[in-house]
């Protein structure tokens, strides 16, 4: 009889965080300060976030002047468009408690480039764009982007010609933002459907800029999750 | 209160940044008449309030999820949601009641689950006792586990 899987291991690696999230969400739901199943909800939502309705939304103005309008005085409103409820969304009918109604699209120009920070801790609008990437959280990006915006740019592969003022819009717990880059030459003609995929999350936060033909972020090193997000299974 | 100039931001930034604990600057509880109004000020900023700081360029990385981060998350959303905390004192727990050491030294979703933790003990839902039990019990399950 062959035996070709990996023999388990010896001793479950489990860390102190694990071990805590499990005691505090056994505790809290033991207590009644929430439901198994309130918690199962909001871990189901989570998954459905991403990207694509802030680059649908891009597109969307992209190819529609008055949506473009807009998008750029009410982003609330112009959210609707791409099936996002900041006010009555899910999963608490509410929105998210920590996400919160206020939301503005920054409008880039060939002279003026948009990008988004939050410098006090990392609010970022995770409705419409999902979790934030890990550097955006790191003290190093808040840091350094409100300082020397042009340098931290090059490093993400964006080389801004001099002439070209960088906004750097600091987030806060009131109001998060989203960038409308420019729309790139090149792609005349196009669908709202090849448009959005050429948005990507970093043009989003303002870190890219959209190409035709690049329709993921930049490639970087992954760290790799010791005990993965179960998808689905 | 005028507000300062640029030059006078940077370098109260630069001191910010030379009086974080990795740098060991001698000044664990120095007489009182060595503490300037620059580094009166300095002192005073709370731990995430890092805008501005000097650093050096890092490699930008993406990051896997961990199962237990995104149970973090849902579940001090859910504490929010159920009116447990209100987003002010969350991320003022989190963000600035941890202190300077924590805050830097803690990974992003471990000052968030610190935080739910004591957020329900500090409210007095549970014991501390209740939860040192109830972390005793989840280790012992796992140990249990893995002996099989």
């Amino acid at each position: 009889m062959s035996d070709t899987h990996k023999a388990a291991p010896m001793v479950d690696e489990v860390s102190d965080f694990e071990i805590l999230e499990m005691a505090v969400r056994e505790l809290a739901i033991e207590k009644g300060l929430f439901s198994a199943e309130d918690h199962r909800r909001w871990i189901e939502y989570v998954h459905t976030l991403g990207p694509l309705p802030a680059a649908r939304l891009a597109a969307k103005a992209w190819l529609d002047p008055d949506f473009k309008k807009l998008a750029v005085a009410d982003g609330v409103k112009a959210s609707l468009a791409v099936g996002i409820d900041w006010i009555n969304g899910p999963p608490t009918k509410f929105g998210t408690p920590s996400d919160y109604c206020s939301f503005r699209v920054l409008e880039d120009t060939p002279k003026v480039k948009h990008v988004v920070v939050c410098t006090l801790c990392s609010c970022y609008p995770r409705t419409i764009l999902g979790q934030s990437p890990e550097w955006y959280r790191t003290p190093n990006y808040r840091r350094r982007l409100v300082r020397w915006p042009r340098q931290v740019l090059a490093e993400f592969g964006l080389q801004l010609a001099a002439d070209v003022e960088i906004r750097v819009v600091d987030s806060n717990q009131k109001t998060r933002y989203m960038v409308l880059p420019l729309r790139p030459i090149g792609t005349e003609g196009w669908s709202e459907q090849q448009l959005t995929e050429i948005v990507t999350r970093d043009c989003l936060i303002g870190v890219a800029m959209p190409q035709p033909g690049v329709t993921s972020n930049a490639k970087r090193p992954v760290h790799p999750a010791v005990h993965p997000i179960h998808t689905g299974h | 209160m005028p507000s300062p100039s640029r030059s006078a931001l940077m370098r109260h930034f630069d001191l910010v940044g030379q009086l974080q604990p990795a740098y060991h600057q001698p000044q664990h509880a120095p007489y009182p008449d060595a503490i300037d109004h620059a580094k009166y000020r300095a002192l005073l900023r709370s731990s995430h309030d890092v805008g501005g700081e000097p650093d050096v360029p890092i490699e930008w990385e993406e990051k896997e999820e961990e199962q237990w981060e995104a149970n973090t998350f849902a579940t001090c959303e859910c504490l929010a949601w159920r009116g447990v905390w209100s987003a002010e004192e969350r991320r003022r727990r989190q963000n600035v009641d941890v202190g300077e050491t924590q805050y830097l030294a803690l990974p992003y979703y471990g000052r968030w689950l610190l935080s739910a933790a004591r957020i329900i003990v500090d409210k007095q839902y549970v014991t501390l006792t209740e939860l040192v039990n109830k972390i005793d019990e989840v280790k012992s399950r796992y140990e249990q586990k893995s002996a099989r």
